[in-house]
């Protein structure tokens, strides 16, 4: 007498990998192409937005999506061999089958940006999910400001998306700001932390959103500089990350005071997730 | 005077003097349980007591006061704290010493000659009479090590030791089985009895099912047996017999049964029992020459 | 209202058993458990309540979520709903009253849970009245009551020559045994009630977010998960892989969803290792606050119903009642 209304939200859709690139030391970057039902489900995901993915035999973790459904139905997610499900994705190659559940949690009001000039900080493997923002700003390039990218990592084979420098840098009214903690004398770069570069760069806060994601204490710091550049919490954005295990606001792993990350957020911006940031470090 | 204001006048002059920074004892809850207490101030060392329903072994307490940064940094060097030490727990102290897991001269230790604990104590069900089961089998009533005796040095009948043992003992080796099995199958990963060992202090555990990859994360009875059984052979040698985990446990398994089993077999194998000096265990030595 | 005698439940307990999956309090080597039972014989009459909640029949502390079977690079998931009716029989009104809580996290907010919803349609409830509440019980603080029959399908309740009946639900009618019922003659009698426990309302917990009681009364925490495994309505939960035996050239695979508890020193660390919670007062503020803030905020209901498992189990004497009073007193002294 099971009684059913619609899809089993902890059963993965099936996926398979079509590109599979390193991207950076223990950093590769999987390309998945829903089979059957699933690519439905993600014809339209947001930028900001994230999802499960299998590697079965081991288990699911959360992703950022790196991509967005406009630039075509391949999901992207950037994965950093950190624990056991990333190890196991970082030995499977191009034809092997995951799982992905999703798209999750909110996403970055791309729509409310509009109009507005943008500042992107991006930390380490933070950068991914914040990859659908950018591509979103330059594919309509016209309805956005002007856009300050500042990307970081703690030493240069560690940046990601470095391929796409050339596109980013070309686009109009478009700046890239690299930095790292570390290099070598080929760096023609920024040395040292993003906020740093934050308060060198030192973008207005007049119709401005900044956006980051990276490290706990990158997004907490980066939030006390934006705020000391006259930035408002309210024009603060931050993607946060938190263990979880469903996704869906079932497990209870992930509250940041009475939000949950997988359905409140993971999006938030500083006025609301600014009394967590804190307890988040 | 009494144990009670022995204890708290001794942790008012290790507090006043600034010898220790915290006095780790009992006190007794709005509900009248007993419990572990941190005296910080001498003015609230008469928060202090001691009773018969002072069960707890207070020593587990030991790392989170003095390798406050976990246990893979440096000790806190110039932290020195006083604990309220039964017997039995006074044993933790020799193991922990042994083990390097805690300098001597950080920790004041106040030994109490104790009459035993009663059974259910800590927890609401104690009935003021009935002493442990361990109490009553405890021939050593006075601490093995303490810098402040409370009370005077006493002798005890001891009781036949190996009473609950020979019940076991007389079963097959399947029939043992199937008791353990069906004792462990109640368990249901709590981890009490891990988390309230003095003995237990790895930085992360072999069986912490979060991070293992040595047992599942279910609870299976395989996962169950696994852990129960592995926790038991880690703890051969090492453990003090306070019967912690056994009075923990929400599904009363009789965890205490299979450490003093093992500590049986240690102590006939190699004339070893743990804790009555600082040194280390023999099956932790053993491979410490050529082969370590 | 209808009159069982004791033969004529010990009966349709034994018919129940009979039917279907009867599951009652059971003694299992001296620890009182819900566990399925043979006949009315097995069962426990006399008790406060069982060591564990009920919760554990509904959201079991492992469950299979998935089977996933890999023949080199193909997979095949198969769903795993659990199946089977059940009558669970000695129910308590603090444990009923725990499903308004996980219901409306797993049954009344989208997604909903397929695992836990179809255990709670396949099951019938069959309540026990208290007729004194226990010496840590706090139900009448946290909205219940010894005798609530919220959440019951049938509710019974100990009279001079048997059991009161009450009929809840439909489904409670349905397991009504068919034998004609005496009507009852005079009242049910009302339970012997403990003093209450404040019950500080949500606006009176963000206050005392950062206040030093939480890691002065969290100290001697051990970090066990008792708590939450004790609790009707604790529901955090990890998700794994693990290996089945392996069949016909294919690797076999489970996903399971086990209970995990907010006291555990691991449960916010993620790869990688940070842990925003790797302090124990943290981590019990987490708990305390889930019960009467974040849990009714995310959620609506309240996620204590003051069976007082958790206070008995507490090998340190962690005591949600003193907190309650804590919170309660803090919140009274703030301008």
């Amino acid at each position: 007498m099971t009684i059913r209304n619609g899809h089993n939200a902890m059963l993965p859709y099936l996926g398979k990998l079509v590109t599979v690139q390193d991207m950076a030391p223990e950093i590769k970057l999987f390309g998945i192409e829903l089979l059957n039902v699933g690519s439905a489900q993600f014809a339209d995901y947001q930028p900001g937005q994230f999802a499960f993915v299998s590697a079965f035999g081991v288990g699911e973790a959360p992703f950022g999506i790196a991509s967005t459904p406009e630039r075509g139905n391949v999901l992207e997610f950037a994965v950093q061999r950190l624990g056991a499900v990333t190890t196991e994705m970082h030995e499977l190659g191009e034809g092997d089958i995951v799982g992905v559940r999703g798209p999750m949690g909110n996403w970055f009001p791309m729509e409310d940006f509009k109009g507005h000039d943008l500042v992107v900080l991006g930390g380490g493997i933070g950068g991914a999910p914040l990859r659908p923002v950018l591509q979103t700003v330059l594919d309509h390039r016209a309805d956005y400001g002007h856009l300050n990218i500042l990307w970081a990592a703690r030493n240069p084979s560690l940046l990601l998306f470095r391929e796409e420098y050339d596109t980013w840098r070309a686009a109009p009214d478009t700046e890239l700001h690299l930095t790292v903690d570390e290099a070598d004398g080929e760096w023609e770069h920024d040395l040292g932390l993003i906020t740093d570069l934050l308060e060198k760069v030192a973008p207005a806060p007049k119709n401005t959103i900044a956006i980051t994601c990276g490290p706990p204490i990158m997004i907490y710091y980066a939030s006390k500089v934006l705020q000391k550049l006259g930035f408002e919490p309210k024009q603060c954005y931050a993607t946060l990350e938190a263990r979880m295990h469903c996704g869906i606001g079932k497990c209870g792993r992930c509250n940041m005071g009475e939000k949950l990350v997988c359905v409140d957020g993971p999006v938030f911006s500083i006025a609301e997730a600014g009394r967590f940031l804190e307890s988040y470090l | 005077m009494s144990y009670t204001t022995e204890i708290q006048a001794t942790a008012r002059d290790l507090l006043s003097s600034d010898q220790v920074s915290c006095v780790i004892g009992y006190e007794v809850g709005p509900r009248g349980r007993t419990r572990p207490a941190f005296i910080y101030t001498a003015d609230d060392a008469d928060r202090l007591v001691w009773n018969q329903n002072c069960t707890h072994n207070l020593t587990t307490y030991l790392h989170q006061k003095l390798r406050p940064n976990g246990y893979t940094s440096a000790p806190a060097e110039t932290e020195r704290v006083a604990i309220v030490v039964k017997a039995c727990d006074s044993r933790a102290i020799n193991v922990l010493v042994a083990e390097s897991q805690i300098n001597r001269e950080q920790v004041h230790v106040i030994g109490v000659a104790c009459d035993g604990v009663f059974e259910g104590a800590g927890l609401g069900r104690s009935d003021g009479a009935t002493l442990q089961h361990r109490c009553t089998e405890c021939g050593e009533r006075t601490p093995v090590t303490y810098d402040t005796l409370i009370g005077e040095p006493q002798a005890v009948d001891t009781l036949d030791s190996e009473h609950d043992l020979a019940h076991l003992e007389a079963m097959t080796p399947a029939e043992r089985a199937e008791f353990w099995l069906s004792q462990f199958d109640r368990c249901i990963r709590c981890y009490a009895c891990r988390q309230a060992c003095p003995m237990c202090s790895c930085p992360t555990c072999l069986y912490e099912r979060d991070d293992s990859q040595w047992i599942g994360m279910g609870n299976g009875l395989n996962e169950k047996r696994t852990f129960h059984l592995g926790r038991a052979y880690h703890l051969a040698g090492r453990c003090i017999g306070c019967d912690e985990c056994e009075r923990v446990c929400p599904v009363d398994i009789p965890i205490g049964l299979l450490n003093r089993k093992l500590a049986g077999e240690v102590e006939a194998a190699f004339g070893y029992r743990a804790g009555l000096e600082p040194i280390p265990s023999p099956l932790t030595t053993i491979l410490s020459g050529k082969e370590g | 209202m209808q009159l069982i005698s004791h033969s004529g439940l010990a009966t349709w307990l034994d018919h129940l058993a009979q039917e279907t999956t009867l599951i009652a309090p059971r003694n299992v080597d001296g620890v009182l458990l819900y566990r399925p039972v043979q006949s009315s014989g097995d069962i426990v009459w006399d008790f406060v309540r069982p060591v564990l909640s009920v919760k554990e029949a509904f959201f079991p502390a492992t469950e299979r979520v998935l089977t996933i079977e890999k023949t080199g690079q193909q997979i095949r998931l198969n769903e795993t709903v659990p199946d089977g009716e059940r009558v669970i029989f000695g129910v308590r009104s603090c444990d009923a009253r725990g499903f308004l809580a996980m219901d409306a996290l797993f049954a009344n907010t989208e997604p909903v849970d397929v695992y836990y919803t179809t255990r709670r349609e396949n099951t019938a409830l069959i309540g026990l009245s208290c007729n004194e509440m226990g010496e840590t019980c706090f139900c009448t603080s946290t909205g219940g009551a010894p005798d609530d029959p919220t959440g019951m399908d049938l509710m019974l309740t100990e009279v001079d020559d048997g059991y009161a009946i009450q009929v809840i639900t439909e489904k409670g009618a349905a397991l009504l045994p068919e034998i004609t019922l005496q009507e009852l003659a005079g009242e049910i009698p009302q339970p012997v009630l403990n003093d209450p426990v404040p019950f500080p309302p949500m606006e009176a917990w963000p206050p005392q977010f950062n206040d030093a009681y939480w890691a002065d009364m969290a100290e001697r925490c051990l970090s066990c998960r008792i708590c939450a495994y004790v609790c009707p309505t604790c529901r955090c939960f990890d998700v794994r892989d693990e290996p089945l035996p392996a069949e016909n050239g294919s690797q076999h695979f489970e996903r399971i969803r086990c209970w995990d508890s907010c006291a555990g020193e691991v449960y916010r660390q993620i790869a990688g290792g940070h842990n925003p919670r790797a302090a124990k007062g943290d981590r019990m503020r987490n708990r305390f606050f889930c019960k009467f803030y974040y849990y009714p905020e995310q959620y609506g209901p309240v996620a204590c119903t003051g069976c007082g498992r958790c206070v008995d189990a507490c090998p340190v004497n962690i005591d949600i009642t003193e907190v309650m009073h804590a919170v309660q007193r803090l919140a009274e002294v703030e301008p």
